[in-house]
């Protein structure tokens, strides 16, 4: 009965908000959960194939979205937290939103992307019988203190779930060591070497295993490559999943077990979300044709290089949250040959971390580029992201601290670049949708 | 002339954004045509401490700091004696907690080069904030913290007294240690960025030490003041 009068009023207080405008994914799940504690659990048992949960520090959100567009593909059904509310309650509204109002989720799988530090909480009530781990990058760590309390926190869940399938990327050593206990895992890397030379913060350089400085044939980026240790034998492992004869165009296309893949999207991750995705379909028995043709189907999430059209100019808008995103943002904006205007917005609420010192983790320096036309800095931190591209030596007159983002977009648009970029953290990204899709209805 | 650097271990201590320290230092000098150069000491490579004028000592996670102290350890003798000399020194967070006598963990204590007369323990909570210290010579002094460990710094002359955040201990109300010319603080990365005028007394010991006019020309620290000014505003005289 508790289960039932929670989800009724969730579903009720869901129906108020969307009412008021309100983009409160995570909001029924705190309610439901005040009313009825282990309502996770009783819907959670309804599933009837899997229930898989995406870790990872960059590419949760797309993984999480790429398997939930291939199971849809197949014409499965399909909880999922689709825009990214990874926490406890976020994950309850997922279920919650898919529920009758007699109860009964109607599932064959649950997606469900889970926050690095509330995995163990949200195992609590769920068990996963596939684990997906992206990557492990530093992110937002005032939270999380350190890395290794990041990986300390996603040992304790991966405790909670000792049978399941762990799908882990292995060309990042410190996601890679998490499978050495366990028997069911798959491995999914890229073993011929891209050539990006981006010059970063580098992670886990040292072996988890034995401490000793790893030896790496190649990176990729961060930290992801070929790598060994010399000292306890502890090396990249031989991925079953394989990106090969990678093309990095307009969109990007790769070949996995004699698959070919084209992707809808651009950026080199996301290969290897789209190898994550790939592992995990593979693993559920769907054929890997189909499996190519779903992830063709993937449409970007709300800021992942997504494009407007404002007075007739693209404006190409980004989604940055840690030093290894932002890094991966300004590779994009520096390739693109065109002239453009920047604009760059930090905000230091809770969800992206009150401490911004990681802005100079970032390869900042590859913006001063003769191709960018003007830089505005906006968002809470604009003052402390103007001292970062200061220190870049980039020209102060080509600077301008904002504030507003509608005029700061506005100023933008109207500047001597042929395209706009915009690249936010995560409390700016919803406002700044909002802002850039009126902006561009208005014509 | 060429002030040189020496930044300890980056691969292993560059929590927080640390490399902006350095960036700042090396951008302040060459804003005024004083050359510098960086060299990064990785593995187990000596240094020989006189020849820079700067020593940096980052943070690093707990693990990363025991294999930082068996390095450095082999090379107490050379770095007291820098420091004793007048060397300059700049350790944020974990690098100023080597330079104690101990820091102490749940289940080790990990030793540290005894350059300091202070001690640390660890705590059952971390302390995370934004901080704004006051310093008679500096002014106010802005940065971030995030350390698990209680620093009890005896009777050593702190950095500053802690007008908003948790500072050493989050008891006594102060935050770092200043000794001849090391300057060791829990706030890290971006400690130098937006404090330009400590910025610039690091860069005066260095030519002091020397033996060079240290009299620095002004920089416009417009961008930088702003940034400074806006977390003094927002966590200090908003309060008030």
């Amino acid at each position: 009965m508790r289960k039932i009068l929670a989800i009724w009023a969730a579903k009720l207080a869901a129906a108020g908000a969307r009412l008021l405008g309100k983009n409160g994914s995570s909001m029924p799940g705190s309610i439901a959960l005040k009313i009825c504690p282990d309502i996770l659990t009783r819907l959670s048992n309804d599933i009837e194939k899997d229930i898989i949960a995406v870790w990872g520090t960059n590419g949760k959100t797309t993984t999480n979205n790429m398997i939930y567009t291939v199971l849809e593909n197949q014409g499965y059904k399909i909880v999922c937290n689709k825009v990214g509310s990874n926490m406890l309650s976020g994950v309850v509204s997922a279920f919650i939103s898919y529920s009758t109002l007699g109860g009964r989720v109607k599932a064959d799988y649950a997606c469900l992307e889970m926050d690095e530090a509330y995995a163990r909480i949200i195992l609590k009530y769920l068990t996963p019988t596939k684990i997906v781990i992206t990557n492990l990058f530093r992110d937002q760590m005032d939270r999380y203190g350190e890395i290794d309390t990041t990986i300390s926190y996603i040992q304790m869940a991966l405790d909670k779930a000792k049978d399941a399938t762990l799908i882990l990327n292995g060309d990042d050593p410190l996601t890679a060591s998490l499978g050495t206990n366990y028997k069911n895992t798959r491995y999914y890397g890229i073993t011929e070497n891209l050539g990006l030379n981006l010059n970063e913060t580098r992670e886990g350089r040292y072996c988890r295993a034995c401490g000793n400085e790893l030896k790496y044939d190649f990176y990729q980026y961060g930290q992801l490559g070929k790598y060994h240790c010399d000292k306890c034998g502890f090396s990249r492992p031989m991925p079953q999943y394989d990106g090969k004869n990678i093309t990095v165009d307009d969109y990007v296309s790769f070949d996995v077990c004699s698959t070919h893949v084209d992707l809808p999207c651009k950026g080199i991750y996301n290969i290897y979300n789209a190898l994550a995705a790939f592992a995990f379909c593979d693993s559920c028995g769907i054929e890997k044709s189909d499996i190519a043709k779903g992830l063709q189907k993937y449409k970007g999430q709300i800021g992942r290089m997504e494009e407007f059209t404002i007075k007739n100019k693209l404006v190409v808008f980004n989604l940055a949250k840690n030093p290894a995103s932002f890094n991966q943002s300004i590779g994009n904006i520096i390739n693109e040959k065109r002239t453009k205007d920047v604009i760059i917005g930090i905000n230091d609420n809770d969800p992206d971390g009150n401490d911004v010192s990681w802005l100079w983790d970032v390869d900042f320096e590859k913006l001063k580029n003769d191709s960018i036309t003007s830089y505005t800095t906006t968002g809470i931190r604009s003052k402390d992201m103007a001292v970062r591209l200061k220190y870049c030596d980039i020209d102060e007159k080509k600077m301008t601290v904002g504030g507003d983002m509608k005029q700061d977009i506005l100023n933008a648009v109207n500047g001597k670049g042929e395209r706009v970029y915009i690249v936010v953290n995560y409390t700016l990204l919803f406002s700044t949708k909002k802002i850039l899709s009126e902006l561009e209805e208005e014509k | 002339m060429k002030l040189r650097i020496a930044h300890l271990y980056p691969d292993l201590l560059n929590l927080y954004g640390d490399i902006g320290n350095i960036t700042t230092i090396r951008k302040r000098c060459e804003w005024r045509d004083i050359q510098t150069q960086v060299d990064s000491v990785y593995g187990n490579k000596k240094i020989t401490f006189t020849d820079y004028d700067l020593v940096f000592l980052g943070g690093g996670s707990d693990r990363e700091q025991l294999l930082v102290r068996d390095k450095l350890i082999s090379m107490k003798k050379e770095i007291s004696a820098y420091v004793e000399n007048g060397g300059v020194l700049v350790a944020v967070c974990g690098g100023y907690q080597l330079l104690g006598s101990y820091y102490k963990l749940e289940k080790e204590t990990i030793q540290g080069l005894e350059i300091l007369d202070i001690q640390t323990e660890v705590g059952d909570t971390r302390l995370i904030s934004n901080v704004v210290l006051e310093n008679e010579q500096f002014g106010t002094i802005v940065g971030f913290e995030n350390h698990g460990g209680r620093t009890n710094i005896n009777n050593h002359t702190p950095l500053g007294k802690v007008l908003y955040g948790n500072g050493n201990n989050g008891k006594d109300g102060y935050e770092g240690v200043v000794y001849k010319n090391v300057i060791a603080t829990y706030l890290h990365g971006s400690l130098l960025p937006k404090n330009p005028v400590l910025s610039d007394h690091i860069i005066k010991m260095m030519l002091e030490q020397r033996g060079l006019p240290s009299e620095l020309k002004p920089l416009d620290d417009s961008i930088e003041n702003e940034a400074h000014k806006y977390i003094v505003d927002r966590f200090v005289n908003s309060k008030k």
